[in-house]
C-alpha cells in the first residue's frame, strides 16, 4: 500500500490508511455533479427504458464512488471486497430468476390458455 | 488458576482489546468482517423491497410514468445532496478518528447528525403533503386525478414508494442514534488511532444508508 500520504509517515500508520482530504472533497465533488446530471436528464424527456438505464448506470457509479472511497474498500482487506460482491451476485441471480419468471408468465398463456397476468384477468372480465 | 481479575492475568492488554484477541490489529479486522456481514445482509434485505418495485413496475408501466409525476423531484435532489454531505461529514469523522482527534470526531458527528434531522425534515415535508391530498398507500389511496386517468393502480406505486423511503428513514432513525453515541464516547476521548472501529462501522452503517437512497431517488423520482 502506498505510504505518500498527507501526514508523512513512512510506515503504515496504526490508524490504517489515511485518505487525504483532496480525495475526500473530489469524490464528494464528483458526487453532487452526478446528482445534478441524473436531474437534469430526467427532464430531458428519454423514453422510459433509455431514462432508467442512464439514471441506473449513474446511480451505480455514484454507488462505486462512496463504496470505494467513503468506505474505503480501495484500502480495505480483499476478503470485504469479496463479500460485498459476493452479496451483489445473489442480488443479480435475485433479479434475473424473477424476471425469467415474470416475464416468460405470457408464454404459459398461450400453452395453457390460462392467464396469469392481472391485466389480462381484468382485461377478460370486460 | 490466579483469582485475580482485570487486566492482572498474566498477559497486558489495553481496556478495550477483548481478551480473546491476540492483538487491535485482529480484533479491528473481526470488528471490520463482523460489519460487512451485517451491511451485506441489508443489501439483501433491501433486494426485496427493489424486486417489489422492479416487479409492480413490470406489470404497471404506466402506471409508474404517471404515479411517479406526483414526487418532487426537488425535495428529492435537495434530500440526495443532504444525504450525501452527511455522508461526506461521516468520513471526515472517521479520518479524524483514524488521527485519534476526539474532538473533532465529536464535531462531524455533530455535522453528520444535522444532516440526517434535515434529511428527516424534508421526508416528513413530503410525506404530510401526500398523506394530505390522499396520495397514500392500498384501500387509503384517495387521489382523484390519477384515479380518473387510464392507470391501473396508482396505490400500488404510494405502497412501494412509502415502504421503500419508510424503511429507508427507520435506518436514518437508527443511524442517528448510533451517530449520537460515538459523539458521546468521542467527548469521553474513548477513541485513538488503534482504537477506533466503533466509528468506522458506524461509518459504514451510515454510508450504506446513503449507498441505498442512491438508488431510491433515481427509482422513485426521476421515472421520467
Amino acid at each position: 500500500m502506498s505510504s505518500s500520504h498527507a501526514i508523512g509517515h513512512d510506515h503504515e500508520h496504526a490508524g490504517g490508511h489515511i485518505t487525504p482530504l483532496p480525495v475526500y472533497f473530489a469524490v464528494y465533488g464528483a458526487l453532487l455533479v452526478l446528482t445534478v446530471v441524473t436531474v437534469a436528464v430526467s427532464y430531458m424527456g428519454l423514453p422510459p427504458l433509455q431514462s432508467i438505464t442512464v439514471a441506473m448506470l449513474v446511480a451505480m457509479v455514484k454507488a462505486t464512488l462512496v463504496g470505494a472511497w467513503f468506505m474505503h474498500l480501495k484500502y480495505d482487506a480483499k476478503f470485504n471486497v469479496f463479500t460485498f460482491l459476493a452479496a451483489l451476485w445473489f442480488m443479480a441471480s435475485f433479479f434475473v430468476f424473477t424476471f425469467y419468471d415474470l416475464a416468460s408468465r405470457g408464454m404459459v398463456n398461450e400453452v395453457t390458455g390460462q392467464h396469469v397476468l392481472h391485466k389480462d384477468m381484468d382485461e377478460q372480465k370486460k | 488458576m490466579s483469582t485475580a481479575a482485570g487486566a492482572d492475568h498474566g498477559h497486558a492488554h489495553p481496556w478495550y482489546q477483548a481478551h480473546h484477541f491476540k492483538n487491535m490489529e485482529q480484533q479491528n479486522a473481526a470488528n471490520k468482517f463482523g460489519m460487512w456481514l451485517f451491511l451485506v445482509q441489508e443489501l439483501l434485505f433491501f433486494a426485496g423491497l427493489f424486486m417489489a418495485y422492479a416487479s409492480m413496475r413490470f406489470f404497471y408501466p404506466g402506471t409508474w410514468l404517471e404515479a411517479a409525476e406526483q414526487l418532487d423531484k426537488v425535495m428529492g435532489a435537495v434530500n440526495t445532496i443532504v444525504l450525501l454531505t452527511s455522508s461526506l461529514t461521516m468520513a471526515l469523522g472517521v479520518r479524524a478518528a483514524q488521527l485519534g482527534n476526539n474532538g473533532q470526531v465529536a464535531a462531524w458527528c455533530a455535522a453528520t447528525l444535522a444532516g440526517a434531522y434535515g434529511f428527516l425534515v424534508i421526508k416528513y415535508l413530503e410525506y404530510s403533503h401526500k398523506i394530505h391530498v390522499g396520495l397514500l398507500p392500498g384501500k387509503w389511496f384517495d387521489f382523484k386525478e390519477l384515479t380518473q386517468t387510464n392507470t391501473d393502480a396508482p396505490q400500488l406505486f404510494f405502497s412501494v414508494y412509502f415502504m421503500m423511503t419508510g424503511v429507508h428513514g427507520l435506518h436514518v432513525v437508527i443511524g442517528i442514534g448510533v451517530i449520537f453515541w460515538i459523539m458521546l464516547r468521542a467527548l469521553r476521548k474513548d477513541f485513538s488511532p488503534e482504537n477506533y472501529s466503533a466509528v468506522e462501522n458506524v461509518g459504514l452503517y451510515w454510508h450504506l444508508v446513503d449507498l441505498i437512497w442512491i438508488f431510491l431517488f433515481p427509482l422513485l423520482y426521476l421515472v421520467r
